[in-house]
């Protein structure tokens, strides 16, 4: 086993930056509309403190707990189970704006979907370790390690909640991918991905018309594709080095979420390209350094840890960015460590806590 | 596959997942570059476009001005509320707040307030308390925007000659719309940007110029005189509508012109059409015996009658063409003087007949018959005159006294003001000049109207004398006035029945038109009652009015006496006069009437606004000004005739300069509005609200004067 060597510096730097960031931007992009509905232009981003030192803490704890210690049935299991019953719940608890995503706690409001994908990581890390030597046997591994990642996804799609159960499904994808899953899998998993797009997609009308938005969002500029040309707009009008913090004007009358999904739109429209490109390297370091713990571990469950949590982070911020450029379909995926929600923010965080860790048993 | 083997080792499928994931993030930057850099001139386009708003600023619509500067129209603000649907975070909510308010159906307002518009009108011109209660609400997405309301102070007092406005400020009658192009001004554009913080930023683009101001020759309290009078005589003939005229015969300037039935123009909308209607310039009917007035005056002018020779009045029958017509009044030989005061129609026919077709016609033409009179209202009809190869063999019988002719009451005015400006026909004119908004003091200066002559000097006298001997000894007796002598002609004609088209036995149009005083003439009055119940007769029913209306009006105008006041020979002449004694006009019909002469059809074109050219000399006439009033009443040795037609000055003070109003506090488009209200220029510094001004409020400027006001958060 290896050496203990030093946590890595450059993640730890890294993430610290982008939650610094998201706090800035938060703020920038909630403080008109937060004062004016809630009657204090700090009440989003107090909140999204109050997560960020909660999961600061978390990410801390994470670190100093060995990551070997997950690798257990009872833990993965009860996590598993955990998920799949708070999945199951929020059906029963939440009834807002049509969709059961949060289950509310006080003050304290929790998507137990963004609990899933930590959940599904650290079972097919699990799982897959153990089917190292079975990788092309599909019923012994491609079927157990995919039902949990389906059933978890199909619970999340009804909430619904596409972006996240599409999320769910990428890592879990990605991790089947570096744990040697044959390529001829991904091609049966991809034929009937049209029929699914059908059903889920094209017969879902909200969901068909965002597509037909991104296609051509100048076929009905006030309408489907509203929300994409002002997303382009914020980002176009932010130029080199952007209109100055607080100073954007698209957040106010015309991007639909502007401190969540389409934070990173403000972020362009404030900071300018300057600003914009920095939050892309970020990530791209992030990306970087979490790739490179999964190749210097010898541990194959660390490994597989780690690229689920660098996936995670990777998958939803470059899927997220894509939507605000008009270069994917709008989704609903948050920007990890930058858009507003907290359960995002401290699961995130939890997840980076536990890469730390791994990086501090590679040499 | 060549590349299995290296996939088989998780390491490169670690690389390749990077190397994807970079791939994406170099799209990522790629993307950036293209739409912050390369296409950011676009975007910065689409996103001023979509975040800055232009307003128009309604311009304020020009003021109408009685002659003396009374106010007839002026336009006062009002608020109108608009949304902007994407704004709005629950239309449904918002819409049914809104319709409960406004009473209208709310399933309408979600129609409205879900549109794809970034504008749309909720409700235009509400009152202050409507506006209150919604601006109460404070609702997302609804805004309001002042708007000029058109208001008419004095309610019905001449509301067909000043006319009403739609709810655009469009004139939609009289004046209204006749000098719609220049009383509407043109709208100023103000840009609307909103900052960060959700507060609106305005910058005045182009500042909206006021419409023109038209000043009317009708002065305000002859008017109110007309009306009070012919809502009396309404009363008291019961008749079906009535019109009265009252004109400066020398400058043909209208004074007053009042139609009944009427309407409030401020809510036009609930009159009847027949309310509308300025029958003065409009309607047309046969005049009857008031038309007498031609056929003498021709006879005089060329020299056929004199006002003494002999007329045999054949006892008060004539054939003419086989139709035999009666008079009511049975004379033998009479002189023409008598004849014309008892209204003989015997004694007309036969005058007519000597004067002959053409000659007859050209004077008809001459006295401006068959013409419009060049006034500036809409809806001028020409009347109906039918040139002489239409006429039949009994036509010269029936249109010397008046039947088979279709003529308006203006037209009517003009003829008497003819014969009481010795001999000159005058245009009528009811606009005195279009003044420029905010210049003080104003002068309209009037250009000599194109006048020509129709009867001499000395005809016109002789016509004058005979036409007091109708008031002192036939059927106008009841304009006997006190104090003044006067003149004029009554005339009773049967109405056309519009159901049959026939001549109708009950239904009589009854005129007196007639002049005061008589040698210097300072006033024409016609007075006409449609279908008056019981007593029809215009010397019965209609030359009380002139009477009542002359004599108040005489005395507003300080008209210097020329009979003795309270002299009871008169007076008791007046009293004295039965009723049967003035009836007139019988029954009998020569020949056909007015549908008789299929093309001459009345002009149904209501003629455009005429250009008011700008005076030639301008300043110089001011000082030595006359004002209007006095220009109707040339004292002492009158002066030569062309002295007396030339052009007359009203000097109107408008204002005389305004007090500035207090700004605090209010936004950037209300400042501009209440600046362009006071007549006041702005300046703008800064945004947010007004918090000081230059100079301060209460200090008096002249009108247009430049005012600076500082705006602040």
């Amino acid at each position: 086993m290896a050496k203990r060597v030093s946590v890595d510096k450059t993640l730890f730097t890294v993430t610290l930056i982008l939650v610094f960031i998201g706090l800035v931007m938060v703020f920038s992009a909630s403080a008109v509309v937060a004062k004016e509905r809630f009657g204090s232009p700090y009440y989003f981003v107090l909140r999204q403190f109050g997560w960020a030192l909660a999961g600061l803490a978390a990410m801390f704890a994470a670190m100093r707990l060995d990551y070997r210690r997950y690798k257990h049935p009872a833990v993965v299991f009860s996590l598993m189970g955990i998920t799949t019953l708070l999945l199951v719940l929020v059906f029963f608890l939440d009834r807002s704006h049509n969709t059961h995503r949060w289950i509310r706690l006080g003050v304290l409001s929790f998507q137990p979907s963004e609990l899933a994908k930590p959940a599904l990581i650290l079972f097919l890390a699990y799982f897959l370790e153990t089917r190292t030597k079975f990788m092309d046997d599909w019923r012994r591994t491609l079927i157990p390690a995919t039902a949990p990642a389906v059933v978890m996804a199909a619970l999340i799609l009804m909430q619904p909640d596409l972006g996240t159960a599409l999320a769910c499904g990428a890592i879990s994808a990605v991790v089947l991918f570096v744990a040697g899953m044959s390529l001829k899998y991904y091609a049966w998993a991809l034929a009937p991905l049209p029929l699914f797009f059908y059903v889920f997609v094209v017969r879902v009308p909200w969901r068909y018309q965002r597509i037909l938005a991104f296609i051509d969002p100048y076929s009905d500029p006030q309408g489907r594709g509203f929300h994409i040309i002002q997303s382009l707009i914020a980002v176009g009008t932010g130029g080199l080095t952007g209109l100055g913090l607080m100073e954007g004007k698209q957040k106010l009358f015309y991007l639909p979420e502007p401190h969540t999904d389409f934070i990173f739109a403000v972020t362009a429209e404030e900071l300018g390209l300057l600003g914009a490109t920095l939050v892309v390297v970020l990530f791209a370091i992030f990306l970087y350094r979490a790739i490179r713990a999964a190749v210097l571990t010898d541990d194959i469950f660390a490994r597989y840890l780690a690229t689920g949590i660098g996936a995670m982070v990777g998958v939803q911020a470059l899927f997220n960015i894509s939507v605000v450029l008009g270069m994917a379909p709008t989704k609903g995926i948050p920007l990890p460590f930058i858009s507003y929600g907290g359960s995002s923010l401290f699961i995130t965080l939890a997840s980076v806590g536990v890469l730390l860790n791994i990086t501090q048993h590679a040499d | 596959m060549a590349g299995d083997g290296l996939l088989k080792d998780p390491k490169w499928r670690l690389y390749l997942l990077g190397a994807l994931l970079f791939l994406w993030c170099g799209a990522i930057g790629l993307r950036l570059v293209q739409l912050q850099i390369i296409h950011y001139g676009d975007w910065l386009q689409r996103a001023q476009r979509q975040q800055q708003r232009t307003i128009p600023v309604s311009p304020r619509r020009g003021i109408i001005y009685d002659r003396n500067g009374h106010e007839l129209a002026m336009s006062i603000s009002v608020d109108s509320v608009f949304a902007v649907p994407s704004e709005i975070p629950d239309p449904a909510n918002t819409a049914s707040l809104l319709a409960r308010v406004l009473r209208s159906d709310p399933r309408d307002m979600v129609t409205r307030l879900k549109g794809s518009h970034s504008f749309v009108w909720i409700a235009r011109k509400v009152d202050a308390e409507t506006s209150q209660r919604i601006r109460g609400m404070n609702l997302r997405g609804i805004y309001f925007q002042k708007e000029p309301k058109r208001f008419y102070p004095k309610r019905e007092l001449a509301a067909q000659t000043i006319g009403y406005v739609g709810l655009d400020d469009e004139g939609l009658g009289g004046i209204e719309h006749a000098f719609d192009a220049r009383l509407r001004g043109t709208p100023g554009k103000m840009l609307i940007t909103m900052d960060a913080r959700r507060k609106w930023f305005g910058r005045v683009e182009r500042q909206p110029d006021p419409g023109e101001n038209v000043v009317l020759t009708i002065d305000e309290k002859i008017q109110y005189i007309v009306e009070k009078e012919l809502e009396q005589a309404m009363h008291d003939s019961r008749a079906e509508a009535g019109m009265v005229i009252v004109q400066n015969p020398r400058t043909g300037e209208i004074l007053a012109l009042a139609n009944r039935p009427t309407f409030n123009a401020n809510i036009y909308k609930d009159a009847p059409q027949a309310a509308l209607k300025n029958r003065a310039v409009s309607d047309i009917f046969e005049p009857g015996s008031v038309f007498k007035v031609v056929t003498y005056s021709s006879a005089v002018e060329e020299k056929l009658i004199k006002p003494e020779d002999p007329i045999d009045c054949q006892g008060g029958v004539i054939a003419v063409g086989g139709i035999r017509i009666h008079d009511l009044h049975k004379m033998g030989v009479v002189a023409i003087a008598d004849a014309v005061a008892h209204s003989s129609d015997v004694a007309a026919v036969k005058v007519g007949m000597r004067v002959g077709e053409q000659r007859l016609y050209n004077y008809i033409r001459g006295f401006g018959f068959g013409q419009q009179t060049g006034i500036e209202l809409p809806g001028e009809t020409r009347g109906m005159t039918k040139p002489v190869n239409r006429w039949s063999k009994v036509s010269i019988g029936a249109i010397s006294i008046g039947q088979e002719i279709g003529v308006t009451p203006l037209q009517l005015a003009s003829m008497m003001s003819t014969v009481a400006n010795d001999g000159v026909y005058t245009p009528s004119r009811i606009v005195a000049g279009v003044l420029p908004p905010r210049k003080t003091p104003q002068t309209v200066t009037f250009q000599r109207p194109q006048q020509r002559r129709v009867i001499s000097t000395m005809t016109a006298a002789q016509m004058r004398r005979m036409l007091e001997g109708v008031v002192l000894f036939g059927t106008g007796r009841r304009a006997i006035l006190d104090g003044y002598t006067s003149a004029g002609k009554t005339g009773t004609a049967q109405k056309i029945d519009p159901n049959t088209g026939t001549y109708s036995r009950s239904k009589y149009v009854a005129t007196f038109a007639g002049f005061s005083p008589v040698n210097n003439p300072a006033l024409t009055i016609v007075v006409s009652l449609d279908s008056p119940i019981g007593l029809h007769q215009g010397g019965q029913v209609s030359a009380p009015v002139f009477t009542r209306i002359a004599q108040q009006v005489l005395a507003y105008l300080n008209v210097p006496h020329d009979a003795e006041v309270k002299n009871d020979k008169r007076l008791q002449l007046r009293a004295s006069v039965k009723d049967d004694e003035l009836n007139e006009d019988s029954t009998d019909r020569i020949g056909g009437g007015l549908q008789a002469a299929p093309n001459a059809a009345p002009d149904p074109q209501p003629k455009s606004a005429p250009v008011i050219a700008a005076p030639s000399a301008p300043a110089k006439v001011v000082a030595a000004a006359l004002t209007a009033r006095s220009s109707a009443l040339p004292s002492g040795p009158a002066p030569a005739l062309d002295e007396r037609l030339g052009g007359g000055t009203i000097v109107l003070d408008v204002g005389g300069g305004v007090v500035v109003p207090s700004f605090a506090g209010k936004t950037l488009r209300s400042a501009i509005e209440a600046a362009q209200d006071a007549g006041l220029e702005m300046e703008a510094v800064g945004s947010g609200v007004a918090r000081e001004q230059s100079p301060p409020a209460g200090t008096r400027v002249a009108n247009g004067a430049r005012v600076s006001v500082r705006f602040s958060r």
